[in-house]
């Protein structure tokens, strides 16, 4: 696949190897020998959280390169000067723009963040591990629940905490740890337990189908009751909910990404009855209906609380629909939902789902006679639209 | 907390119990005769307070010395007709041979410090209440007396020593022993006795001793008799001697009853005082209590009263407190004196010993409060007064302060509950320290202007600042800084070497010009101690480890 | 009495409002600490607007908030690195116990000393600086400066914080002593040799960024170490803010150089003379101030052999840079360590134990750093196509502590007669020439986007904004 990305790079001219970013990294992606300091394109997450610790503005550099391509750090760690950027990329996305750090929808909580990192991370218990996916899906996903015990580990709706393998990788170094968006809200799996619920799929073959095993979901999956696993985090500064009642939220998911939906889906069905709720509307695509992650339950939620619209894209009794299919088919609904300042975006599952959901909803507000591009943009801005895909 | 209290089993009492009574004695026993009394030991050889010795030719140990220090306290307070005390032996020919040699082989080095201690405070105690017009004591030598022994004579008023041609008096420690005459004998015999010190080199090197008329051309001993004339020597002597006390000539004597204790988990409570052991920082909290009920006024209610009198019970029951903790808690290296009750309480009682002053019982409890407060001043711990609200640092109290290291008065501006403290004639004197300087003269090295401040404040409530300001405290943390201060505190002394604050505290407490008590617990002691911790006197082939065993001791011949 | 709101006044991660003691100690200490900002800070700069960096939280995101400010109201924060629960003491003797949260009585006096030490330069360099930005070389510059000097500013603060926190009376009366003292005074001297030199001119402030500040890191990561863990925590933060000190140090120079050597390519010289000419700096005479300032800031570690460094690291109190990076048993017993000396004329290694040279494994620590700016500028130099490459001393060489104090080694490590040395030291240290040429070129350039003759215009500018942005208002 031919994906392109926006690598984080330190500008060896400037940078004075003052050893802060590296210091700051939430995921440990920045190292150094006596020459250079480096960013693994593997483990950076483009969080931010180096950039304004950097005295020199070094940190702050960013190549659009294509995925597999991206600089190795054996490379990195030999330049004197960054490499200039690869036109026929940077065509198109213009000038290299470094991620802005995304705003917060504005009555969104206050989110704790890095509270532990690979040096020091918090260790979980599994208090709960099985399969949400049917017994005839292929794919295996679970809904794991790690519970906390006594170290203090608060999340909100829509952050991810990181995972560490245990073990190390051939070259003899600690596994780094993988991110996964927490399922449950920010009371607890179990309300007012320290715990928390993951949804894992069992990763089996890469993004081109070719089999393999990962690593870490394997790992995940395969854990039992009272094992106990490393954490780090929590991250996610951005897609998070907003605590405002009355706000209402458009969440599009394909797979696991449902996770972050069901965890503010939970939160406003504990609040229910609270006083007036904003409206709740779920896209969620899978190929077939056994691989729809808590189908179950979803389907038992009433309509008044949540509209829920279900994408298949390779069930046998039906034709094939994705997501940005469902959406045009709710133009109405939508359209008038995005005209609202309280209404929210959120996106997250596979990569390639981004550019077809984002062309639908430019669509739907071209419909309802807004600037798509600047409607977009303005939402971004004010932390009412977010994605987040992989 | 690190205290690791709950994990200790409970002591159902101290190893070693300061209290007795005579019919417990093993060793010593009195009769009174009018205004004499007659104080006669007869060691019990198997009556040691640890195995492994005998107490042979009416050598002591610190049980022996326990039955000493009772037996005297009891003839002060329930035989008031009683002037002299005859301090005599039950045995033939042998007065007292001293400390049992074979139990100080056996004990450790803190037990030797502490066992020295509280003989050298026994002895202390027998010139304090001669001095104060109290009971005077004759030292009737009726046999051979060597060092302890003689020791224990030298603290009497007089010494008559049998002329029979072989009793003689002696400080053998140096040439036996490898050791000093440590519970006093070098000091008295120069500063007491005045004995010359070239004569005194030979005495203190002559393993037999001195007797007859050059013992007493030597000023050893006051006056000779032969066997036969001696008993109405005795009696003459002591008659003499009986003159010079204030003690009354009729009056009936209190029962001292058993003092209150009650034993907890690190923890001992009496009616008027508090123990409470914190052992993970190596700390004791003695709490005084003020009377909590008025207190008699006159000497009839005072008599009453009894042991009971708060005065008298507060100080027997810190006397035992002090002294069970200093034998029995060698790491509690740090003690914090606390006071708890109302000011005004403690001043009513002090304006009472001040007004009956004269009469018997009020002056023995004066005396036993001075002397009470005197073992605080040689306690080898470091020494901290928490004045907190709640306290009654007043008066006779506040001289717990005025001994301790240093002092911690909370400041509360403007707060009802701020702690004040008071000073009362009590503290001008009649509570002085060994060797008769108040601790308030030797604070301000008896300077004018410090002085009469000070005095002028007498009766007042003295808040922390006007405290600080007169000098009376050490410090006067607000509430914000209390906690910090003090903890900050402890946890700086808490880790510095126990040796060194020892040394450096009985260097600092005994500032100012020697006295007689001052060099005895200062230089005698201090080379004692030396001594006792050097190969010469305690190595495998030290003198006081082989004394006894027909071998001949092995010296390390560098003179230090 | 007025009750301030020290919580919006004064950013914080310490609860500082719910703090009562750090706040009475604050009344007092913080007007007597904007009085002497107002007497001993930068001078005339009270009303500028200034583009700075401000922290007001100790996150990654709420760490740098930039904005114009007038100095006196900067909002000198109170941060802690984050709190780990289960931290342990990592070397020394209480090495695996848990790291103290309240100062332990046992070290109050030693941890005093070290905090009032550490927090004495902090001032000290404000006071030593204070006359620079008169002949600022650009808008940029001087901007750097005043960041510089408030993050000295800030370092103080963090230093006051735990003596006004963990060391009560004392601790207060050491805070007052340290706005008392005064850098150069004779009768009232800060308490480190180095800090009572003057900064005279922007080569000696870059230098000093470079060198002395790095020594500040360096200490600093060895406190960051500490088993006393607000010490360890307050460090750390600090550690990133001193790291924008060593920038401006090292880019500093590098753009002195930088223009030199284009002034040189330009017109093809080589004669320092010539160069100076044309109003740049030779880089001979940048060699020598380096040779200055590296000697004098080496200095600073202390005495080779020191039982005072041996007592702070097995107390638990000091750690080695990068302490719990290093494979070895952190108790450093029977580890030994090489120490240079003379013997017979010679420069000669010999082994000490490494608890009593602690000072100059950090002291090696440091040179090793220092030694890749240098490398960097060497760089610049190489791209030019010029010959002439900078080179930091010998460790002997100037020292004035220490072993080697009083013996006379030259920048190159020979070990030469005292006459020797002095002759060669105009060669080696800046002379008073050198400094009254650096001196003549020092004049103010205030216009957006200008810089003086003698140095280059950075390459990036801060925090993304254009080089020509207005760094400094001054209306």
């Amino acid at each position: 696949m031919n994906t392109t990305l926006n690598q984080h790079l330190i500008d060896p001219e400037i940078c004075i190897r003052c050893n802060t970013c590296e210091e700051t990294c939430p995921v440990g992606a920045i190292s150094h020998d006596s020459r250079n300091y480096v960013v693994d394109a593997g483990l950076c997450n483009a969080c931010g959280a180096c950039l304004p610790p950097c005295p020199t503005g070094s940190i702050d550099n960013w190549r659009q390169v294509l995925r597999h391509a991206a600089y190795g750090v054996a490379e990195q760690l030999l330049w004197d000067t960054l490499p200039v950027q690869d036109p026929a990329l940077a065509a198109g996305t213009g000038p290299s723009a470094p991620p802005a750090m995304a705003p917060r929808p504005w009555s969104a909580g206050q989110p704790a963040l890095n509270l532990f990192d690979h040096r020091r991370p918090a260790r979980a218990t599994v208090v709960g591990n099985y399969r949400v996916t049917g017994a005839a899906a292929a794919s295996d996903t679970r809904h794991i629940v790690l519970d906390f015990g006594a170290t203090p580990f608060p999340v909100l709706e829509g952050q991810s905490i990181g995972i560490l393998p245990p073990g190390d990788d051939s070259f003899g170094r600690p596994h780094h740890a993988r991110q996964y968006s927490i399922a449950s809200p920010r009371d607890g799996e179990r309300p007012r337990y320290n715990n928390l619920a993951l949804t894992v799929k069992r990763v089996t073959a890469d993004h081109d189908g070719r089999p393999v095993h990962g690593l870490c979901s394997n790992y995940l999956c395969d854990l039992r009751k009272v094992e106990t696993v490393d954490v780090t985090g929590p991250f996610g500064a951005s897609f998070l909910m907003p605590d405002h009642p009355a706000a209402h939220l458009v969440m599009i998911c394909t797979g696991t990404g449902a996770a972050p939906m069901r965890a503010m889906t939970e939160r406003r069905r504990r609040l229910q009855g609270d006083g007036r709720q904003g409206r709740l509307v779920l896209f969620f695509g899978a190929r077939t209906r056994d691989e729809l992650p808590y189908f179950g339950p979803l389907m038992t939620l009433p309509a008044a609380f949540i509209d829920v619209h279900l994408a298949l894209s390779r069930a046998p009794d039906r034709p094939k629909a994705y997501v940005q299919d469902l959406m045009r088919a709710q133009a109405d609904q939508l359209g008038g939902l995005l005209a609202d300042p309280e209404t929210y975006v959120y996106v997250c599952g596979l990569k390639g789902m981004e550019s077809g959901v984002l062309a639908a909803l430019s669509e739907i507000a071209a419909a309802r006679g807004f600037d798509p591009q600047g409607l977009l943009a303005t939402m971004a801005a004010a932390g009412r639209l977010h994605l987040e895909t992989y | 907390m690190r205290d690791n209290a709950a994990l200790r089993p409970i002591d159902p009492a101290p190893a070693v119990d300061y209290q007795t009574d005579p019919s417990r004695y093993r060793h010593w026993s009195f009769t009174v005769d009018g205004p004499l009394a007659t104080l006669t030991l007869e060691v019990a050889e198997d009556g040691g307070l640890r195995p492994g010795y005998k107490l042979k030719l009416n050598s002591y140990d610190l049980g022996v010395d326990i039955e000493l220090a009772d037996a005297v306290q009891r003839l002060r307070f329930e035989h008031p007709q009683v002037r002299t005390v005859i301090v005599t032996s039950g045995r033939d020919r042998v007065f007292c041979s001293g400390a049992n040699i074979h139990m100080l082989g056996l004990s450790s080095h803190p037990w030797k410090v502490n066992f020295c201690k509280f003989t050298n405070e026994t002895r202390n105690g027998l010139e304090d209440s001669s001095r104060d017009g109290s009971l005077k004591f004759l030292a009737a030598v009726n046999g051979s007396c060597a060092g302890g022994g003689y020791e224990l004579a030298l603290a009497c008023d007089e010494i008559l020593l049998v002329d029979d041609r072989s009793s003689a008096v002696s400080l053998p420690e140096v040439p036996l022993l490898g050791v000093l005459p440590g519970t006093g004998g070098l000091t008295r015999l120069t500063d007491k006795r005045q004995v010359r010190h070239d004569l005194a080199d030979i005495f203190c090197t002559t393993a037999e001793g001195v007797r007859g008329q050059r013992a007493k051309d030597w000023r050893l001993v006051d006056a000779l008799a032969k066997p036969a004339q001696f008993q109405a020597a005795v009696r003459s002597h002591a008659l003499a001697l009986a003159g010079a006390s204030l003690r009354p000539a009729r009056a009936t004597g209190i029962a001292l009853t058993p003092v209150h204790r009650r034993f907890g988990s690190d923890r001992i409570d009496y009616d008027h005082v508090a123990v409470a052991i914190d052992r993970g920082r190596r700390l004791a909290t003695l709490t005084v209590k003020a009377p909590a009920e008025p207190q008699p006024t006159t000497a009839e209610g005072i008599h009453q009263a009894g042991a009971a009198w708060w005065p008298l019970a507060m100080a027997r029951e810190l006397d035992d407190a002090i002294l069970t903790l200093r034998t029995n808690e060698l790491e509690i290296g740090t003690w914090l004196l606390a006071t708890a009750g109302d000011p005004a309480a403690v001043m009513a009682v002090d304006r009472t010993l001040i007004t009956l002053r004269e009469e018997w019982l009020v002056r023995e409890t004066i005396g036993l409060m001075r002397r009470t407060f005197a073992r605080l001043d040689v306690s080898a711990r470091s020494l901290f007064a928490l004045i907190e609200p709640g306290s009654c640092f007043a008066g006779a109290l506040f001289e717990l302060a005025l001994a301790c290291d240093r002092s911690y008065m909370a400041d509360r501006p403007g707060d009802p509950a701020a702690p004040v403290i008071a000073l009362s004639p009590l503290n001008f004197g009649p509570l002085a320290m060994v060797g008769g300087v108040s601790r308030l003269t030797r604070r301000f090295y008896g300077e004018a202007e410090p002085m009469e401040a000070v005095a002028g404040a007498i009766g007042r409530a003295l808040d922390a600042q006007t405290a600080v300001a007169l000098g009376l405290v050490t410090a006067a943390p607000d509430p914000l800084d209390w906690a910090d201060e003090i903890r900050l505190m402890l946890e700086e002394r808490a880790s510095l070497s126990p040796d060194g604050l020892t040394g450096l505290e009985a260097n600092l407490r005994f500032c100012g010009p020697e006295t007689m008590e001052t060099r005895i617990f200062g230089r005698l002691t201090a080379w004692q101690n030396w001594i006792f911790n050097r190969p010469n006197a305690v190595g495998e082939r030290g003198a006081l480890t082989v004394y006894g065993s027909g071998g001949r001791p092995g010296f390390d011949w560098t003179r230090v | 009495m007025m009750s301030i709101d020290y919580t919006d006044l004064i950013p914080n991660n310490v609860e500082l409002g719910a703090d009562r003691t750090l706040q009475r100690a604050l009344e007092a200490w913080q007007p007597n600490y904007r009085n002497w900002w107002l007497e001993m800070g930068p001078e005339g700069t009270h009303d500028l607007d200034i583009y700075l960096r401000t922290a007001i939280s100790a996150e990654p995101s709420g760490w740098a908030q930039f904005g114009h400010v007038k100095m006196p109201d900067y909002r000198w924060g109170i941060f802690l690195a984050p709190r780990d629960p289960e931290r342990a003491i990592g070397f020394g003797e209480h090495r695996g116990q848990p790291a103290w949260q309240e100062v332990p009585g046992e070290h109050r006096a030693n941890l005093r000393r070290i905090i009032v030490t550490q927090g004495d330069t902090e001032p000290a360099s404000v006071e030593q600086q204070r006359h620079l930005g008169l002949t600022a070389p650009s808008l940029y510059d001087l901007r750097n400066l005043f960041q510089v000097n408030v993050e000295e500013g800030r370092h103080l603060w963090a230093m006051v914080y735990l003596l006004h926190r963990f060391f009560g009376r004392d601790g207060r009366e050491e805070a007052d002593a340290l706005l008392e003292r005064r850098s150069g005074d004779t009768d009232n001297p800060r308490i480190l040799g180095a800090f009572n030199e003057r900064t005279p001119d922007w080569l000696a402030f870059f230098m000093f960024t470079y060198f002395t500040d790095r020594d500040g890191k360096f200490q600093l990561c060895a406190l960051a170490e500490s088993g006393f863990d607000p010490l360890a925590r307050t460090t750390r933060f600090m550690l990133t803010e001193e790291a924008h000190h060593m920038f401006v140090g090292e880019s500093g120079v590098a753009r002195v150089i930088q223009r030199t050597c284009e002034v040189m390519k330009a017109h093809d010289l080589r004669d320092p003379a010539q160069v100076r000419a044309l109003g740049v700096i030779d880089l001979e005479t940048i060699q020598r101030y380096l040779n200055f300032h590296f000697s004098v800031t080496i200095d600073l570690f202390g005495a080779d052999q020191s039982s005072n460094a041996a007592g702070f690291y097995s107390a638990g109190l000091k750690g080695r840079f990068e302490e719990t990076k290093r494979a070895d048993d952190h108790v450093l017993k029977d580890r030994v360590y090489p120490v240079l000396t003379v013997a017979d004329g010679r420069l000669t290694e010999h082994e000490a134990p490494m608890l009593t040279a602690l000072n100059e494994v950090l002291r090696d620590d440091f040179i090793r750093d220092s030694h890749g700016g240098v490398a960097r500028w060497n760089k610049i130099i190489e791209k030019h196509g010029l010959p002439f490459r900078l080179k930091a001393p010998h460790k002997a060489f100037n020292r004035r502590i220490g072993q080697l104090a009083g013996v006379h080694v030259t920048p190159d490590g020979q070990v030469v007669a005292a006459a020797e040395w002095q002759a060669g030291a105009a060669h080696w240290l800046p002379t008073e020439a050198d400094r009254a040429f650096v001196a003549a070129l020092m004049g103010r350039v205030v216009e957006p986007g200008r810089f003086a003759n003698w140095i280059a215009p950075p390459p990036v500018g801060i925090n993304r904004q254009p080089i020509d942005f207005s760094y400094v208002r001054f209306d």
